[in-house]
């Protein structure tokens, strides 16, 4: 795969991984229902859960600065910042595994939206990190 | 020293801009190491205390009220409402907390309703309280309408039923209160039992008494059932058994 490709796929990834926590945020500040939640309800359990927040902050609004910060590396793409990137994502499919746990072990419910957050995650990782392995070899 | 010295350089094959980047490699990969132990860090001790067992909660069993701490779980609550908003037929059920058949419905027939109509997303039910029999009946009204302004009042709602006393006999105490609010996972009770009084609660007690006259409602619990569009209508029940809910409910969901 080229590098193009490779920071075309992270820009994609970033983009819908900030669709989804944009849209997390957006439901936390409204206090609406989290809409189209696959597995009955457990959006509204998780959001409303206490670690839904860090310090007041709503999670979902860290993986959104999260996912914004990681398109700006993208856009300026240095060796630097690919690696800031990689580290960036791979601390945030770190986190998402803890807070999947979390639903699973604890709240008892999952978030088909925090899933999906979750898939993004993982694959955001993979492409930043393999990214910055190939800028490694030349 | 010397040897020290040694052991701190790099291969002398390794390219400079090779241990450029393993050093940006080892900084990168330790600040996402840090990153995430301050956010789990963080993250566990703002939740420890609260609702570290979340959904309506085991705090429930040792604070030795009965009811089923599961029972809600992953259902959406606004106000008086439970269910997703998006469901197509609304049940209205008309209530009082002291009403012993009530509390047979909440305990015993609303756990199937609510696996086969609500957590589907099929049907939302919307509490509305009477406050007939007696003051405890206004005292635990006043407080159900204060965990709504929470999203909470549903919890709040089954707690009473489960743990229903003789009627009129005081058993709404400030007590059995207070461990209600604490039981519920996302409810702060102080809040619920401080805003409990409210004017406004008075004034949607007397909007619920004219929704019940508007409706025919001449005892509790009596039940409505409404489609988008449809007016609602009572649902003529033999027995508060769940089969006797469902030819209503599933002609309701029929278009």
């Amino acid at each position: 795969m080229s590098d193009r490709a490779l920071r075309l796929a992270v820009a994609a990834l970033a983009l819908a991984g900030a669709a989804i926590a944009g849209y997390l945020t957006w439901a936390w500040y409204g206090g609406d229902t989290v809409g189209l939640c696959l597995t009955g309800g457990g959006c509204e359990t998780v959001q409303r859960s206490s670690y839904a927040k860090l310090a007041g902050i709503p999670v979902s609004a860290l993986g959104l600065a999260a996912y914004a910060a990681i398109l700006g590396l993208t856009a300026l793409d240095g060796p630097q910042s690919r690696a800031v990137a990689a580290g960036l994502s791979v601390a945030g499919l770190a986190f998402s595994v803890y807070l999947l746990v979390l639903q699973l072990a604890v709240i008892d419910a999952i978030c088909s939206w925090c899933v999906g957050n979750d898939a993004v995650a993982l694959v955001l990782a993979g492409a930043t990190v393999l990214r910055f392995r190939l800028s490694d070899r030349f | 020293m010397a040897s020290g010295k040694k052991r701190v350089q790099a291969p002398s094959g390794t390219p400079p801009g090779r241990r450029a980047s393993r050093r940006t490699l080892l900084l990168a990969g330790g600040g996402a190491a840090v990153v995430v132990v301050v956010l789990v860090a963080v993250s566990v001790l703002s939740s420890s205390g609260k609702d570290s067992q979340p959904p309506l909660v085991t705090t429930a069993e040792t604070s030795g009220l009965a009811g089923d701490p599961k029972l809600l779980d992953g259902i959406p609550q606004h106000g008086l409402v439970l269910g997703s908003p998006k469901a197509p037929v609304t049940m209205v059920e008309y209530a009082d907390l002291q009403c012993p058949y009530c509390a047979e419905f909440a305990t015993g027939t609303l756990p199937t309703l609510l696996d086969e109509y609500v957590r589907p997303g099929k049907v939302k039910i919307e509490f509305r309280g009477l406050a007939f029999v007696g003051d405890d009946s206004r005292k635990a009204l006043r407080v159900v309408l204060a965990a709504a302004e929470q999203n909470r009042a549903w919890n709040v709602i089954d707690l009473l039923f489960a743990n229903q006393g003789e009627e009129n006999k005081g058993w709404v105490t400030d007590d059995l209160l207070r461990r209600v609010g604490g039981a519920i996972a996302g409810l702060d009770g102080a809040k619920m039992l401080s805003n409990a009084d409210k004017p406004l609660h008075e004034e949607q007690m007397r909007e619920m008494d004219r929704e019940a006259q508007t409706d025919g409602v001449r005892g509790t619990p009596t039940f409505t059932v409404a489609r988008a569009g449809v007016p609602p209508g009572q649902i003529s029940l033999a027995s508060l058994d769940a089969a006797a809910f469902r030819p209503a409910l599933d002609a309701a969901l029929t278009p």
